[in-house]
């Protein structure tokens, strides 16, 4: 089987139905699992008590917001430059799913920055770079619906998204060096993560559910997609018919 | 032909004068409504001019840049500039530049009469100054780059601000940052330095990212 035949919309239409059927319900017990390890299993911290463990949604979210954003800006260059139609569908589906995940980072931070800073919200530096990613979320979305012929709207779209990626590190950094409260990234230093191994496993947990989770509802809203734009093809209405 | 397509921008700003003193009333406008907004405090009112100084050259530089393309699409203007013999990347180049001149240039004239207005310090406005003539370049060419974007929309009033707004949160962080620190006595070159770094690295981008959002635009 080669690629080709993969991004061939027909064949990903027909073949993939029970894939994300499957995935979805995978998700559902992974998540379970997840869910029970990180809220009863894993120890609680012994300067923010319990309330950490709303970082098992929270981290993973976030983490996925961003690679999302790339996800949909590399799939929208390949789109831009060797015309995959498939790729088109994919980036443009990325958007509301990663608004979606850095929604879910915003809101589960507030949450936890009640009890633990006094306050829902700060002007820090790291809400307030996802606060600007979900801006550059809702842009793309808006772009594309602004359209009405969609095939324009993607390529379009997608040179948003691109410049987007170029622009995240600038906008991270300088809003990094803008103003800094958030407490540091402690799972990528280098030396030693600041956190115990049995809390670090239930998050790289998590972080895997999250994306098995997110190539589930892709599959889902890229059959979505491929449906909106074939609709009135003749393989789509034998095969609806059927 | 790079000549007349000069002199036809020229032209086009000078016969409809209104396009280049509009923005400037409107400026103002904003700026006077600030102090009618949060009361007459001299100290508090000092303390965020800078602020609003920066909101209403973005507000402006919006109004001025959404429309960019709009008359040359409708009329073809863009094809013929597409298919020419001179490059495209030179004529948008300084198509970007005109429109800065035309419409951030008298902002940035009118600065120090702001500055008098607001008894701000000299030293001050001088750094108000610099951010606004190194920033307000960046400014302009990232919302051409947001109308070219947009052209195929019939309606798209809110839409260029809601795509371009994020783009330009660097700008606005570094420049605010070098009016704050000078106000406070700190050094403020290395804000003005990243400035200039940001707009070497957008500038000379801008014509290519843009010649190539026009063909994409032109060719649906």
């Amino acid at each position: 089987m080669n690629i080709s035949k993969i991004a061939n919309l027909k064949f990903f239409f027909t073949n993939t139905k029970n894939l994300s059927r499957f995935l979805g319900l995978f998700t559902f017990i992974l998540f379970f699992f997840g869910i029970y390890w990180g809220l009863y299993v894993a120890p609680s911290d012994y300067l923010q008590g319990e309330s950490y463990r709303i970082m098992y949604l929270h981290v993973p979210a976030a983490w996925l917001s961003l690679q999302v954003y790339m996800f949909m800006a590399i799939t929208g260059f390949v789109s831009l430059v060797w015309k995959v139609k498939i790729m088109e569908i994919i980036s443009i589906q990325c958007a509301p799913i990663g608004a979606y995940f850095t929604l879910i980072a915003l809101v589960t931070g507030m949450v936890w920055g009640k009890p633990t800073w006094g306050t829902y919200w700060v002007w820090d530096a790291r809400l307030t770079s996802e606060l600007i990613l979900l801006f550059l979320y809702i842009g793309v979305i808006a772009l594309y619906s602004a359209f009405s012929d969609k095939r324009q709207a993607v390529k379009i779209t997608s040179l948003l998204a691109i410049v987007g990626l170029v622009n995240i590190p600038i906008i991270h950094y300088s809003v990094e060096w803008w103003n800094t409260l958030h407490q540091g990234p402690s799972v990528t230093k280098f030396e030693q993560p600041s956190m115990h191994i049995s809390m670090l496993l239930p998050l790289l947990y998590m972080f895997l559910v999250f994306n098995v989770y997110f190539i589930a509802v892709l599959i889902k809203r890229v059959q979505l997609g491929i449906y909106n734009r074939e609709k009135r093809s003749k393989w789509m209405e034998d095969y609806l018919s059927d | 032909m790079l000549r007349k397509i000069i002199y036809k921008e020229f032209k086009s700003y000078f016969r409809n004068l209104n396009s280049v003193f509009l923005p400037l009333i409107f400026f103002f406008l904003i700026i006077s409504i600030f102090p009618l907004l949060i009361g007459p405090d001299k100290n508090l009112l000092n303390k965020i001019i800078p602020g609003i100084v920066w909101i209403t050259v973005i507000f402006t530089t919006l109004l001025s840049s959404s429309n960019f393309f709009k008359d040359e699409y409708n009329n073809g203007f863009l094809e013929t500039y597409l298919t020419s013999e001179t490059s495209i990347e030179l004529i948008l180049f300084l198509k970007i530049i005109l429109c800065w001149i035309f419409t951030c240039l008298p902002i940035i004239f009118f600065i120090p009469i702001v500055s008098i207005f607001f008894d701000i310090p000299l030293k001050n406005s001088f750094v108000i100054l610099f951010t606004l003539i190194i920033g307000s370049p960046i400014l302009v060419s990232i919302g051409i780059f947001g109308s070219s974007l947009t052209l195929g929309i019939p309606k798209n009033n809110v839409l260029v601000p809601v795509i371009t707004l994020p783009f330009y949160i660097p700008i606005l962080i570094f420049s605010a940052s070098a009016i704050e620190s000078v106000s406070s006595g700190l050094p403020y070159e290395m804000q003005l330095y990243i400035l200039m770094a940001l707009l070497c690295f957008v500038l000379p981008i801008m014509p290519y990212l843009l010649k190539y959002t026009l063909t994409l635009s032109i060719n649906n």
